[in-house]
């Protein structure tokens, strides 16, 4: 199998599916690279489109990383900011919008982490909507999905304690949550994100840049009274 | 085996030495966490050796933590402050043994950097921080930090590991992160120990109250930096994420106070408050509170325009001084009956800037006085420029800035205006602190004057509930209030008999006080729930205006720790640790005598600045809301309360000491035995 898939490797350009090099950042920044081939946003024989992806809404975001904490205890049953399989990272002295950076996996349309895995741990699961996922009793801790995700920072995530790579499999395998998961269910994250920033689509975002995955979808956030800072400061 | 919840150890570094080490933190588990915890600590550490007069919170002996609670970082909201606990410079007359708390990431991530929290003795020979990564901690220089501002510091340590935050994955021992240290530091504030100086991590999430920052100052401790990578093991991992769906779906909560103009709310790690700030000028990562007023004058001076209040809001919490204590107090002001000495209006705490200016226009200090006012341009005060410099010449004890560094009671005191200023002037309560529009909910005014500091309780602030009949309201209040449950302890009644009989100076209100405080000290300051959504006995979202208290918290605490405690259980661990600081507050020298309020609590106008003046009043056979805002209280009375009060403690009606059949009945033998030896143990 391992070997299979190393010499299918080498048909494919890896250069085709360098989608973005660079850092998602909240807001604004807009990736270096672009498809040098638009097949990299169709799906391959090898690869079925997965069903569902993970979007978020920068704009809104209150970086209160409960999805970071929901997701790591549905999956690991431990609250974890290095376990979970979404990444937001805050700057709270940066002003806005570079105050925030999401990191989401963004199932792609040839997953190069599935590609280099040689043991098959980490697959498409066609039986849960094509999700890219990883069978951690496959893994064998090489971190081929790691050094092979090319996005910075990598979105397959390391455990150290297990000595295991795991990454985002929409639920699917959350042994600890009380909904039913994977595409067409409910994530983790996406229940517990305050904000409604949070959700899975259906249709594959554009690839071209790294503001596929930041949509604008999210409710204007509400506002209640001054507290005691009126505006004229005479009440 | 450590309790889930917990981490398990609580770092214990020795600043005179440079050693650090480990306390096992089961040992400390009976506290349950945060400002319980702290106080354990501070009685093993600065009481028990008996070898020092706990007077002084700037001595090197003095011990001060900053404890997580059980809840921290397990994806429960309004549950991720952290505690500070240790003896406090700004309480006036005496230092007395204080807690405060702040939010944002620090106690999370402390935990899962594997610590329930750091305790810090002694003194540095010259400016240092600690940096903890994992279990690997260090005591690192600072002396190029010294000076700097609080965001300046946190910015200067995160640059200094020349890490991309975010953007790379760092590797260590136990794990990988993209996160950056969260960060608790002072600013010049804190290093000149003024006894106004707060501690912040962020843009604005500060525990001001206490004034720490004085006491990190005396120590030449300028930050706390924490990284963490580990897990944090909770009972039941299912339990957690559906019991906050369950109470965020029952209880749904309210936006958020309003920000500056064109901001996103933000949030502490965990919460989904909204409280916070996104924003492209001012008011970085602020909170919507106290510090948003720092500069806004009071009347008769125009109203500061909304921009400048943001942008003097982070001058505040750069220099890292305490916005409740220094600000100006304008737009939270109220109509005065025209007899009354402070005309127009009187803010509804007499905030050092307030005061200050007060002083000036009756010609206390500035030209023509011993008292100098410069560098203060008082001509300029509605120019921004001023804020700056005061808050310059305070944090930099600058000319009369040196006078103000004392905070508001020993500034007044330093005038020669004390004790008649706290008759009407000064609104402070008995140790010093902002009343923050306490009275009429006497509560919070008792709650002041039987713990060291403004005990800001938010929650517990009554007043007429359109929906319901008063009957009705005070029975929702009955039900939440477990295991007691009784009406009578709402009835506000302040004149005459009924004042006497279940009014304010009843036993009913002594037990209201006692559960009150047994509930904050454990499930506010100790377990940490955020002040801004519990205790909550009603609520409007409710179909019966019924209240999450009593639910929510023991399910919480149950999916994390997996003890079956029921919430009355919760409320003896707050009893525990209510003795706790009583024993430590009657070794620092507390007395039932020197429990006085201000004066001008006894006097007309007390009320004045009253939150929530409608009030239950139970006349022996009905209830009504009556407007409370002449309520003001009688020597006679509050010392018929504090008899009452004490007897439902269990302790000497005639000292307030604590006696040994309590604090062994609390499982606190060793406690009665340092008071025994002391002579400060109540008879049996």
């Amino acid at each position: 199998m391992a070997r299979e898939k190393e010499s299918e490797k080498g048909k494919i350009s890896r250069r085709e599916f360098v989608v973005a090099g660079g850092t998602v950042i909240a807001g604004g920044a807009v990736a270096a690279c672009t498809l040098s081939d638009a097949s990299a946003s169709q799906a391959s024989d090898e690869f079925p489109l997965s069903t569902a992806y993970l979007v978020y809404d920068s704009r809104y975001c209150a970086g209160c990383q409960s999805c970071m904490l929901a997701c790591s205890l549905v999956h690991e049953g431990a609250a974890c900011t290095s376990l979970s399989r979404i990444q937001i990272a805050r700057a709270v002295l940066t002003k806005y919008p570079d105050d925030i950076q999401i990191h989401v996996c963004r199932q792609c349309p040839d997953p190069l982490c599935v590609r280099n895995c040689p043991t098959g741990a980490c697959h498409v699961n066609t039986a849960n909507g094509n999700v890219r996922m990883i069978d951690s009793e496959k893994c064998i801790g090489c971190r081929q999905c790691i050094s092979s995700c090319h996005f910075t920072p990598h979105r397959t995530i390391w455990n150290q304690a297990a000595q295991k790579a795991t990454k985002c499999d929409l639920c699917v395998d959350a042994p600890y949550f009380s909904k039913k998961g994977g595409p067409a269910g409910q994530q983790a994250c996406v229940t517990t994100c305050p904000v409604g920033a949070l959700k899975v689509v259906t249709e594959l975002p554009s690839q071209l840049d790294n503001s596929g995955y930041d949509l604008r979808f999210a409710p204007e956030p509400q506002r209640g009274q001054a507290t005691t800072s009126s505006k004229t400061g005479e009440e | 085996m450590t309790t889930p919840g917990f981490a398990g150890k609580i770092l214990l570094v020795n600043l005179t030495t440079g050693q650090t080490s480990s306390i096992d933190s089961a040992k400390y588990e009976m506290y349950g966490g945060g400002h319980g915890t702290g106080a354990a600590l501070f009685w093993d550490l600065c009481v028990a050796p008996g070898d020092w007069d706990l007077q002084d919170a700037f001595d090197p002996r003095n011990a001060v933590s900053l404890m997580t609670g059980p809840l921290a970082g397990t994806g429960l909201s309004f549950a991720g402050r952290t505690s500070v606990s240790g003896m406090s410079p700004q309480s006036y007359p005496v230092n007395w043994f204080c807690h405060s708390n702040f939010g944002g990431s620090f106690a999370p991530t402390l935990k899962m950097a594997g610590w329930d929290g750091v305790v810090v003795i002694g003194k540095a020979e010259s400016p240092v921080y600690i940096n903890i990564i994992d279990d690997k901690v260090t005591i690192e220089d600072a002396k190029a930090l010294w000076g700097l501002t609080t965001w300046e510091t946190q910015e200067e340590i995160w640059k200094r590991t020349g890490v991309r935050y975010g953007q790379e994955w760092q590797e260590f021992e136990k794990g990988h992160t993209l996160q950056r240290p969260a960060i608790v530091t002072i600013g010049p504030a804190g290093e000149n120990m003024t006894r106004v100086a707060s501690l912040v991590h962020g843009g604005g999430s500060g525990a001001g109250q206490g004034g720490f920052g004085g006491v990190f100052g005396s120590k030449k401790l300028k930050a706390i930096a924490v990284l963490g990578t580990g897990q944090i093991r909770v009972a039941d991992p299912r339990g957690v994420r559906d019991a906050r769906e369950w109470w965020e779906t029952k209880w749904p909560i309210g936006p958020p106070f309003a920000g500056p103009e064109g901001s996103i709310p933000s949030s502490c790690m965990g919460c989904r408050r909204g409280c916070h700030n996104r924003n492209q000028v001012h008011g970085l990562d602020s909170d919507n509170c106290a510090e948003q007023t720092w500069y806004n004058l009071a009347p008769p001076h125009k109203g500061t325009p909304y921009e400048i209040q943001w942008k003097m809001t982070d001058v505040a919490q750069k220099l890292g001084l305490n916005a409740m204590e220094t600000c100006f107090m304008g737009p939270m002001s109220f109509e005065v009956p025209k007899d009354f000495p402070i005309q127009p209006r009187i803010p509804a705490y007499t905030a050092l800037g307030w005061y200050m200016k007060k002083m000036y226009d009756l010609g206390v200090i500035g030209p023509g006085t011993k008292f100098d006012t410069s560098p203060l341009p008082m001509a300029d005060i509605e120019k921004p420029e001023f804020a700056e410099i005061y808050g310059l010449a305070i944090a930099n004890r600058v000319g009369i800035g040196d006078l103000l560094a004392e905070g508001t009671a020993r500034f007044a005191e330093k005038l020669g205006r004390l004790p008649g200023d706290f008759d009407v002037l000064l609104r402070l309560t008995a140790w010093g602190y902002q009343d923050h529009w306490s009275m009429p909910t006497v509560e919070w005014a008792y709650g002041n004057l039987m713990d060291s500091r403004d005990i800001n309780n938010h929650d517990m602030s009554l007043g007429r509930k359109e929906k319901y009949t008063c009957e009705q309201f005070v029975k929702i209040l009955a039900s939440r209030t477990a295991p007691y449950n009784d009406p009578l302890w709402f009835d506000y009644s302040w004149k005459g008999e009924r004042a006497y009989k279940t009014g304010i100076y009843s036993d009913r209100k002594a037990q209201w006080v006692a559960w009150h405080q047994h509930y904050a000290t454990y499930y506010k300051e100790s377990v940490l729930l955020c002040d801004w959504a519990f205790s909550n006995l009603f609520n409007e979202n409710s179909p019966d205006g019924k209240g999450y208290t009593t639910e929510a918290e023991p399910r919480f605490l149950k999916a994390v720790t997996g003890r079956d405690h029921s919430f009355v259980d919760g409320m003896e661990i707050g009893r525990r640790i209510w003795n706790l600081k009583r024993a430590i507050f009657v070794m620092q020298g507390r007395h039932r005598n020197q429990e006085k309020f201000a004066g001008y609590y006894y006097r007309p106008g007390a009320s004045y600045c009253g939150y929530a003046p409608e009030l239950p009043i139970f006349d022996g056979s009905k209830w009504e809301w009556v407007n409370c805002r002449e309520l003001f209280f009688e020597d006679k009375g509050v010392e018929q309360w504090k008899t009452a009060f004490f007897k439902v403690e269990g302790w000497d009606p005639a000292s307030g000491y604590p006696t040994r059949r309590t604090l062994e009945e609390l499982g606190m033998r060793h406690i009665a035995d340092v008071l025994q030896a002391k002579g400060r143990l109540g008879p049996a």
